[in-house]
């Protein structure tokens, strides 16, 4: 063949980093035209105000408000069912065909458009259960969205955990549910952590699942309880971007929408980054 | 055949027609042993003869792999531990083993040993004592005193060892299992741990899969040897090395296989 070893060498490295550099060319780009736009916009009255003259003044504070509502109201539901059922497959079931069946409704679910998990939480919880348009249902809604990543990336941490620590801790005469308890699952956390970095992420920005189960155009109030509508910072840009009363009045407002959501998922991120990392530090050497 | 052990008053582990099967695969056939109270008996044999088969059979680990059944009995002071109402749990808890690789834990050294007395329920401020007691049996005392709070995985591979067995020891089992213990270890570690071993027959009855003849010829004071399955030769060490009663035993000592 032509090339030599050394040629194609190069020409590999020059398409790998070439790759690289575009994602993270077009990452820059994008954080770098939200941030000039949006960064005079904020102040502390954008971020404590609600929104004023339909839509053209004022803050996002209720969207803020409700954007968060969402992240903990799904989290709180998807986490916990999600590390179970993990544990479940991962640890107990064995691989059986039951289990591969399971395994494969979790992958299409992952595979599913959001609008379609907004359609089913608008039937099931906002119809069905009767719990109305409200962050109980977004954020269940939401729960069953992120479920899929959550279960996944547990399970993959699970795998990772070496199988020297179940043998060494059953062989101490430790019983199966305190060997996952006690050594698995904190060995587990960092991988753990990062699903949980990637489902708020989705929480904080999707905007299908909640406009049919409790997210609202324009709300001049606080939602005061789990079962009031509410407003979202992604659903809020959408309207202003399209069906707001002036679009191009509220153009730096859509700026500003957009940079606090990225601030919110970046300090999210931040967050559970540090945390992953005092539990890998633990784990360390 | 199995030479019987002579002057056994109550074998601590009886060892009754055992069978075992790796699906369609027999891979442990018709063994039967008695192994002695505080005493080394080693288990020797060419790779994939069983022996690490045989051992995980003592403390049931065998029961952790997919389409593994067992025939026979296995009785550890005088009752089966197959039978229908053993907790596993507390045979465990009895039956210690100390794996091929050491394999401490990613927590410091204290909660390394604390960590199965802890879990059994022991009053908190009785822990100090049994870590240091359990330290101080596994020969690594000296070396981790000033710093039992530091990872274990900070710690040489000789040193993880001797830690595994401080861990083993400190849930007071009466028979411990070693899995080819210094395998992975250099020779001056593996001194150590031999050395170890023998000072802990005097409270516990071990059993040790070895890969290294010599090992089982200085440490043991019964040996097996294992082939394709079967214990092909089972008495004193002494004899087993000295005057062997199979040929295949004598090839497998003289390095003429394995």
């Amino acid at each position: 063949m032509g090339l030599s070893s050394k040629t194609s060498e190069k020409i590999a490295f020059s398409l790998l980093i070439l790759a690289t550099l575009t994602v993270v060319g077009f990452v820059l780009i994008i954080l770098g035209y939200i941030i000039s736009n949006g960064y005079g916009t904020i102040d502390i009255e954008f971020l404590t105000q609600a929104p004023n003259r339909m839509m053209t003044q004022g803050g996002i504070y209720p969207a803020i408000v409700g954007t968060i509502a969402l992240i903990i109201g799904s989290m709180s539901v998807a986490l916990p069912i999600g590390i179970m059922a993990a544990i479940y497959l991962n640890e107990y079931a064995g691989e059986t065909r039951t289990t591969w069946l399971i395994e494969m409704a979790i992958n299409n679910l992952a595979g599913t458009p959001s609008v379609v998990f907004g359609l089913f939480g608008l039937a099931l919880f906002v119809k069905y259960f009767g719990f109305g348009p409200s962050i109980l249902s977004a954020s269940l809604t939401l729960a069953l969205l992120i479920l899929p990543i959550i279960i996944r990336s547990t399970e993959e941490a699970l795998i990772t955990v070496p199988k020297e620590y179940r043998d060494s801790s059953l062989a101490l005469g430790v019983s199966k549910w305190q060997t996952i308890r006690y050594v698995v699952l904190p060995a587990a956390i960092p991988g753990i952590v990062t699903g949980s970095i990637l489902s708020i992420g989705r929480v904080a920005g999707e905007t299908a699942p909640i406009l049919f189960t409790g997210a609202a155009y324009f709300l001049p109030r606080l939602p005061d309880s789990i079962h009031s509508q509410f407003m979202a910072l992604p659903y809020h840009l959408f309207v202003l971007a399209t069906a707001g009363t002036n679009i191009a009045k509220t153009r730096p407002i859509q700026y500003g929408t957009a940079l606090v959501l990225l601030l919110i998922v970046l300090g999210l991120n931040i967050v559970a980054v540090l945390i992953r990392r005092h539990y890998r530090n633990k784990l360390k050497i | 055949m199995t030479e019987a052990i002579q002057n056994v008053s109550q074998p601590q582990i009886e060892v009754e027609n055992l069978n075992l099967w790796y699906g369609e695969k027999q891979a442990l056939k018709n063994i039967s042993m008695q192994i002695p109270k505080n005493s080394v008996t080693a288990l020797i044999g060419p790779s994939g003869c069983g022996k690490s088969t045989f051992i995980r059979c003592l403390n049931r680990m065998n029961d952790l792999v997919k389409n593994c059944r067992i025939e026979g009995r296995v009785l550890i002071e005088g009752k089966d531990i197959y039978g229908p109402d053993v907790d596993v749990v507390d045979l465990r808890k009895n039956v210690g083993m100390v794996f091929q690789k050491p394999n401490p834990f990613p927590m410091s050294i204290y909660d390394n040993i604390a960590y199965g007395p802890r879990i059994h329920g022991v009053n908190k401020k009785d822990l100090d004592g049994i870590v240091e007691q359990a330290l101080r049996s596994a020969a690594i005392w000296e070396e981790t005193s000033d710093r039992l709070k530091s990872p274990a995985l900070s710690l040489s591979g000789g040193q993880q060892q001797r830690l595994c067995i401080a861990r083993t020891l400190a849930v007071k089992p009466r028979i411990i299992l070693f899995d080819e213990p210094t395998s992975a270890l250099d020779p001056i570690s593996t001194s150590r741990i031999e050395e170890l071993i023998m000072n802990l027959k005097k409270d516990y009855t071990i059993v040790i899969v070895t890969h290294n003849m010599q090992q089982a010829a200085r440490i043991s004071d019964y040996t097996g040897f294992f082939l394709m399955g079967e214990l092909i030769e089972f008495g004193q060490t002494r004899q087993i090395f000295h005057n062997p009663q199979e040929r295949s035993t004598e090839d497998y000592i003289t390095g003429r296989f394995g």
